[in-house]
């Protein structure tokens, strides 16, 4: 039997480095080992705790799988490790607050995003822009972890996550 | 995700949406967001002999928090400063039900009023209180 911790961190999972670099053929291996393992089909005849316990483990394999494969969930994840959530508004441990200026742009943006309504070229360049910036915030987080500088990358994050909260804005109907 | 009546209500038929000249000295303008979800609010007030005269709101998020900044907005028309400061985001929370996942949102609200006011006092060279 494969062995799966549920408790070890999700690379340790993976028994991959730590890191954002990522060993993408390495992770898929793993994750189809050990999900083969872990799958409750196999335990369709075994007692109801069992059972439970295999759900949960597939479970939360799928979860630390699908947080390393994608680029960004892997770049908080990783911050996460370093002690800072962003999910979290907790002043120490929680996610960083941007600055006043930033938060202002944010709602400059907004305006504009109004008046360019109607005019596809120019919510096309709007979106341009934001994205290419909320691509260079991620970039900027990618480096901070290289240095193994987390609340840098922290703050970088929290930068991509206002942007990309915009950009869902540019192309959902409100 | 099941919003309340009271929620769906502000969200449908927001009170205040708007904005005011930040520029004007009477007016306190807040900005704050939610670094977790990336919603952003902006809150202002128009005052006069320290009692808010008017309140708009401009929030890009979702329904709790365009309700908790609407139902700001109501709350401090004609409240003066000092109470208008005491809006706690519990208060706000259990006006609206919102279930524990959405408190964030009423915490932003609370947020708000606070930059607001603080915004206006330091136009009046009211000075920087924490
Ligand atoms: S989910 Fe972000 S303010 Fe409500």
């Amino acid at each position: 039997m494969v062995s799966f911790d549920p408790t070890a961190d999700f690379f340790q999972i993976f028994a991959l480095d730590r890191g954002y670099a990522l060993d993408r053929d390495a992770l898929e291996r793993r994750y189809l080992e050990l999900a083969s393992a872990v799958h409750p089909d196999r335990f369709v005849g075994a007692p109801a705790g069992e059972r439970r316990l295999a759900m949960e483990r597939s479970s939360a394999l799928n979860e630390a799988y699908r947080a390393l494969r994608d680029p960004v969930r892997r770049a908080e994840y990783l911050v996460k490790l370093g002690g800072v959530d962003l999910d979290s508004s907790d002043p120490e441990t929680g996610a960083p607050r941007p600055t006043q200026a930033f938060l202002i742009e944010m709602i400059e943006l907004r305006e504009q995003l109004e008046e360019a309504r109607g005019d596809d070229d120019a919510v096309d360049e709007l979106r341009d822009a934001i994205e290419t910036r909320a691509d260079g915030a991620l970039d900027d987080a990618i480096a901070a972890l290289g240095r193994g500088e987390t609340p840098a990358a922290a703050r970088a994050l929290v930068v991509h996550r206002y942007l990309r909260r915009f950009l869902e804005e540019v192309d959902g109907d409100d | 995700m099941a919003y309340s009546d009271k929620v769906i209500d502000h969200y449908e038929q927001p009170r205040n949406v708007g904005s005011l000249d930040k520029n004007d000295d009477t007016v306190g303008t807040g900005i704050v967001g939610a670094p977790a979800c990336g919603d952003v609010m902006k809150l202002q007030i128009k005052v006069e002999d320290g009692v808010i005269k008017d309140a708009k709101f401009k929030t890009y998020g979702c329904g709790s928090a365009i309700a908790s900044s609407s139902l700001v907005t109501e709350w401090v028309k004609g409240m003066n400063l000092e109470d208008a400061e005491k809006i706690q985001n519990s208060q706000i929370a259990e006006e609206l039900s919102l279930p524990p996942v959405k408190i964030h949102c009423s915490v932003l609200a609370e947020d708000a009023i606070k930059a607001a006011i603080k915004d206006y006092r330091k136009k009046h060279g009211g000075g920087d209180e924490a």
